[in-house]
């Protein structure tokens, strides 16, 4: 079933040129990553999913809701933003007060609620520390706290914006993980990023936006291994996959673990 | 981006004129008219005030300008017309009311000089960037602390707004109604102002450390970025409209 669908999209920042020209989309389970140089789009093509933005033209259903009849705060309840700096989000002084902030919002009571965020909190792990003031954590601890408040808010689409900046090797797997377990309890997830490899260890689908039009469309295998359009868009491929061309190998690896596989491969 | 300043960027000749110069400009367009005291001198410092306008092609965006400030100004001769004072000899009569000639003539004496501090300060607002004016004074013995001030708060406030709009997108995503009931907004209130006094906070203190670790409050002598323009007429033309404000002077005091 398609949970979002995007038709015939336009939209123009006031007085400003054509963001997006046009786009036509199907978004099914398959988790999504859209990528493409900056200025091509890609957050206003979000914010615009989330309802922050209305089109100019054409129309954007969730779960056949058009986000132009309702509101963000009604849209709320089934599809989730979480954005780039978590500054932006967070007022309570607890950190589970302020994971249970958005779920209480959209009219889940309090036990539901706290069950929702303990959840949430477990899952991005910081369970350990629900009672203390997100200000007093890390930069990367809080943007998890951040992801934690949309995802105890426990729609059905959730969005990330770039969930990887500030992260270590040990964060980017706890983000890899979290994407994953989300994915696999039916929930469709969208992220913009520009981390090449952690697209192409994580997701299924690749959207590849240039200039307020989508360029390419498929699995990160297929996208990735179109050196020529990528290069057009302002993209590199995968480091692995690079590597693996320099290595004379005519197949495109995306992980490192293909490429030793190959490697290893007899013959 | 959004802008707190009226600076229309270009390439004329005004634009390339120094800070201090126009600033000097507005002095010479508040003062001598007044010192001379007759209608002529108004009338032309202001047509010569417009005039650079029109060379600086920045003609459209006083007219806003001198728009908003005619809704009062009409306001005033009302008021002077009919009440003023002096009031003797009718003008003219519209119906039941009376509007006398010396009132009148004492209101558009004030507008006059409205326009003209309008327009004298218009010619610097629209064709000076900001950060010049300040560097021009700092370089004049302005105190750069108080320059600092003035360049950042041009800077900090759209940005503030910007943050602002970011934090009611984070906060109306997670389910947040900002609009409808006063009710609503009242509980609005805080979800939207912590995140901007916590992120204004943390801004301040790294654009602090950000300063100290260039030495901010060094008490050497600065330097400055851009080198200073010196053109020979700047110095030529500032002489000229000192020459200017001593002639008037001059003139008034012996008639």
């Amino acid at each position: 079933m398609n949970k979002i669908k995007v038709k015939n999209l336009h939209f123009t920042y006031s007085g400003g040129q054509e963001v997006l020209t046009g786009l036509n989309l199907h978004f099914d389970d398959r988790s999504t990553a859209i990528i493409g140089q900056n200025g091509a789009g890609k957050t206003t093509f979000v914010k615009l999913l989330k309802g922050l933005l209305k089109p100019i033209q054409g129309d954007v259903w969730i779960k056949g809701f058009n986000t132009k009849e309702h509101t963000v705060a009604s849209l709320a309840r089934h599809i989730g933003l979480v954005f780039q700096n978590p500054n932006d989000q967070i007022f309570k002084s607890r950190v589970i007060d302020e994971v249970m902030f958005g779920p209480l919002n959209i009219g889940q009571v309090e036990q539901e609620a706290k069950k929702n965020a303990v959840n949430a909190l477990d899952m991005v792990g910081l369970s350990g520390q629900a009672e203390e003031n997100p200000y007093d954590l890390s930069l990367s601890d809080r943007k998890l706290v951040s992801i934690a408040s949309i995802v105890a808010m426990n729609t059905d689409i959730l969005i990330f914006d770039e969930p990887t900046i500030a992260q270590d090797f040990c964060g980017r797997e706890k983000i890899k993980k979290i994407i994953s377990h989300l994915r696999k309890e039916g929930k469709l997830i969208i992220t913009i990023i520009h981390d090449m490899d952690f697209v192409a260890e994580t997701f299924e689908r690749t959207i590849v936006f240039h200039r307020g039009m989508v360029l390419l469309d498929g699995e990160p295998r297929e996208v990735f291994s179109q050196e020529q359009e990528l290069r057009e868009a302002y993209l590199e491929q995968p480091h692995v996959t690079r590597l693996a061309k320099k290595l004379g190998i005519k197949e495109t690896l995306l992980t490192a673990e293909e490429l030793i596989d190959y490697v290893k491969k007899p013959g | 981006m959004k802008t707190l300043s009226l600076y229309q960027p270009g390439r004329s000749i005004i634009h390339k004129i120094d800070p201090v110069t126009k600033l000097l400009f507005i002095i010479l367009a508040i003062f001598v008219p007044i010192i001379i005291g007759t209608w002529g001198a108004a009338l032309l410092t202001l047509l010569i005030s417009l005039s650079f306008i029109l060379i600086g092609r920045v003609f459209k965006k006083v007219l806003p300008i001198l728009g908003f400030s005619s809704i009062i100004i009409l306001s005033v001769i009302i008021i002077q017309g009919l009440f003023y004072v002096n009031n003797k000899a009718p003008l003219f009569t519209l119906g039941p009311v009376t509007v006398y000639r010396e009132g009148f003539y004492y209101a558009l004496n004030i507008a006059l000089r409205i326009y003209n501090i309008l327009v004298a300060v218009s010619i610097l607002v629209l064709t000076t960037k900001p950060s010049d004016l300040i560097e021009a004074l700092v370089r004049k013995g302005f105190s750069p602390r108080i320059g600092y001030i003035f360049s950042s708060v041009l800077q900090i406030i759209p940005q503030m707004m910007s943050t602002v709009d970011t934090i009611s997108d984070a906060q109306r995503s997670r389910g947040l109604e900002t609009e409808g009931r006063l009710s609503a907004r009242i509980k609005a209130f805080f979800p939207l102002i912590g995140p901007v006094v916590m992120n204004s906070l943390i801004s301040t203190r790294e654009r602090a450390m950000a300063l100290e670790v260039r030495a901010f409050n060094s008490k050497r002598k600065k330097t400055f970025l851009h080198e200073e323009v010196k053109t020979g007429y700047s110095r030529f033309l500032q002489f000229i409209l000192l020459a200017i404000l001593l002639a008037a002077i001059v003139w008034r005091v012996l008639s």
